[in-house]
């Protein structure tokens, strides 16, 4: 490769120009405008006016498209929570999420990544805020399945059978356990085909929180209903043992169900892997990119 | 090397989301297709089958947006070796990029952003540009930009600047016609001397596409538009002055129904007549 090194001025210019292009839009008439008379004075200085506008008008152009760029990434990443908060609302969010986090790969579809968690401490006391919080990680989740790569599902062998007690069965990348307050996958499945920017209403809690199983398939994401104690038994199998998974969730049953637990448990446990929720066994801890298969 | 080529007078499409549905059910008549790097790049299965769909139908070309050829910081190895990796996948006939810096002191704006044309940056751009171009093992041909401002420290037209680079690099043009009218109307120059400055016997590829004219007169470069009169007028002087060459319709926003893009993707034929 090249081993020619840029001039130092080049640095500085671009510098200079990088932050003309961060300055944050001005959002107090109530649209999102720029505000050259705020931009560094190096840039100002490093471009010349033009025909049709000025240095700082001309500046204002890439100082936009740099926001709406962004913006326009972070609702395509996170469109549950861009439609219950508004696109006016979700973009105050994602412009300070963006000027803490500046995007840092060539690959722009990164920039969204912790969205989700900034979301849920810049919420604050906010009355619905944990329902945006299951929106965001369920968006968040969504994304991530997509993303995976293409692999192979866990194909038990007799020899997997004798020490599956004792191994931790390592989560597929594409697929995630969602636990469910609201009916939000529903509300994200619907939204999908309406368009707009209005904040829509958020649904009545359930009454009963349910747990989903989100599962790319070559046609898209499905998502598949799991019992009570099917999601918790997956959630905890994402991280533990099998044998301590088991022990964990009938520590945490009430008496009555303890009966009939290790039948369903055994059901449940052999249903996951025909579903290809696992992608083998292993007997380290689990890694971060484990993480892939999320629990919301 | 590529196996793979294009009829030097192809007309080909930009590969987009939208049309996806209509394609994969009708797989019309096109020469090519134009697929953005960064879009399949990563491991998601989702892009890379459809790609390998595409792929297996018709010629595919890569188009990057964040070679960063003109960043402050080398280039990215990781990036280059993902580049080359995809290009070796779909066999593409060529790959392309553009001339511009996209990101700086470790901050990605993703934006196509202009240089100051300078003798210094002609010599780091086509040192970078033929190392790609080895690296790639197939041709490698660099756009010329939209652009929006001017700097006073520029010594070179934006024409010469890119003709240097492309001629010092021995990689190829990879002319916009759009892009030069839309620079040509903000920065007040004539769009037939830049084609003047072009040797279009190292044109890989033409663009066009639409854009969009702002209050207070810029022209912005959105592909979201048919393109203009202004422009098909422009790739005509083009043609007459050095085609064949392989042409591309690109169009990234409010994106028609494919059978409305490659309606006008046809009229490049009128336009050559």
């Amino acid at each position: 490769m090249s081993d020619r090194t840029a001039p130092r001025w080049l640095g500085e210019l671009q510098a200079h120009f990088g932050a003309v292009l961060r300055s944050p839009l001005d959002r107090s008439t109530g649209a999102l405008r720029a505000t050259p008379s705020e931009y560094d004075p190096d840039a100002l200085g490093a471009v010349l006016d033009g025909p049709r506008a000025r240095a700082a008008e001309r500046l204002a152009v890439y100082n936009r498209q740099y926001w709406f760029r962004l913006f326009g990434v972070l609702q395509t990443a996170f469109p549950l929570t861009a439609r219950l908060l508004g696109h006016w609302r979700f973009n105050d969010y994602a412009g300070r999420f963006l000027l803490a986090h500046p995007p840092r790969s060539w690959d722009i579809d990164h920039a969204p990544e912790g969205f989700e968690t900034f979301l849920a401490g810049a919420l604050g006391d906010d009355v619905a805020r944990d329902a945006l919080v299951e929106a965001a990680r369920i968006d968040a989740a969504w994304r991530a399945l997509f993303r995976a790569p293409a692999t192979p599902p866990f194909q038990p062998t007799a020899a997997d059978a004798a020490r599956l007690l004792d191994a931790r069965l390592v989560p597929s990348p594409a697929c995630a356990f969602v636990l469910e307050r609201w009916p939000l996958l529903e509300l994200k499945s619907a939204l999908a085909s309406a368009r707009g920017e209005a904040p829509v209403p958020l649904p009545a809690p359930l009454p009963q929180a349910r747990w989903w199983a989100l599962v790319r398939e070559t046609a898209g994401i499905r998502h598949l209903p799991l019992e009570a104690r099917e999601g918790e038994l997956l959630a905890l199998l994402r991280r533990r043992t099998v044998r301590d998974a088991l022990a964990a969730l009938e520590g945490s049953v009430p008496t009555p169900e303890r009966a009939a637990l290790p039948g369903q448990a055994q059901r449940w446990l052999a249903k996951s892997v025909e579903r290809g929720f696992w992608t083998g066994l292993a007997t380290e801890p689990p890694s971060d990119e484990d993480q892939g298969s999320t629990q919301v | 090397m590529t196996t793979r080529s294009i009829a030097r007078d192809a007309l080909g499409l930009g590969l987009r989301i939208p049309h996806y549905p209509w394609l994969f059910e009708h797989w019309p008549e096109v020469g090519y297709f134009e697929v953005i790097s960064e879009n399949f790049l990563g491991p998601a299965l989702p892009p890379r089958a459809r790609l390998d769909a595409v792929g297996a139908r018709y010629p595919v070309v890569l188009h990057g947006v964040g070679l960063n050829l003109l960043g402050h910081a080398p280039l990215d190895e990781a990036y280059l070796d993902a580049l080359s990796r995809l290009a070796d996948r779909v066999d593409a006939p060529f790959v392309t990029d553009h001339l511009c810096w996209t990101g700086a002191h470790g901050v990605s704006h993703h934006d196509l952003l202009p240089a100051p044309y300078v003798p210094e940056l002609v010599e780091l751009a086509a040192e970078r540009a033929y190392a790609v171009q080895r690296r790639l093992g197939r041709p490698f041909g660099i756009e010329n930009l939209s652009s929006y401002v001017e700097f006073g420290r520029s010594t070179m037209t934006e024409w010469d600047f890119y003709a240097s680079v492309v001629r010092e690099a021995g990689c190829w043009f990879m002319l916009d016609v759009n892009n030069i009218y839309v620079s040509s109307q903000n920065h007040g120059f004539d769009p037939g001397d830049y084609l003047d400055a072009v040797d279009f016997s190292r044109v890989l590829q033409v663009h066009i596409a639409g854009h969009t004219r702002e209050p207070d007169g810029t022209l912005v470069d959105t592909h979201d538009h048919p393109v203009p009169a202004a422009v098909w007028a422009l790739y005509a002087r083009a043609w007459r002055r050095g085609g064949p060459f392989p042409t591309l319709l690109e169009w990234d926003d409010r994106i028609p129904p494919m059978p409305e893009v490659l309606a006008e993707l046809s009229k490049a034929r009128e336009a050559r007549a």
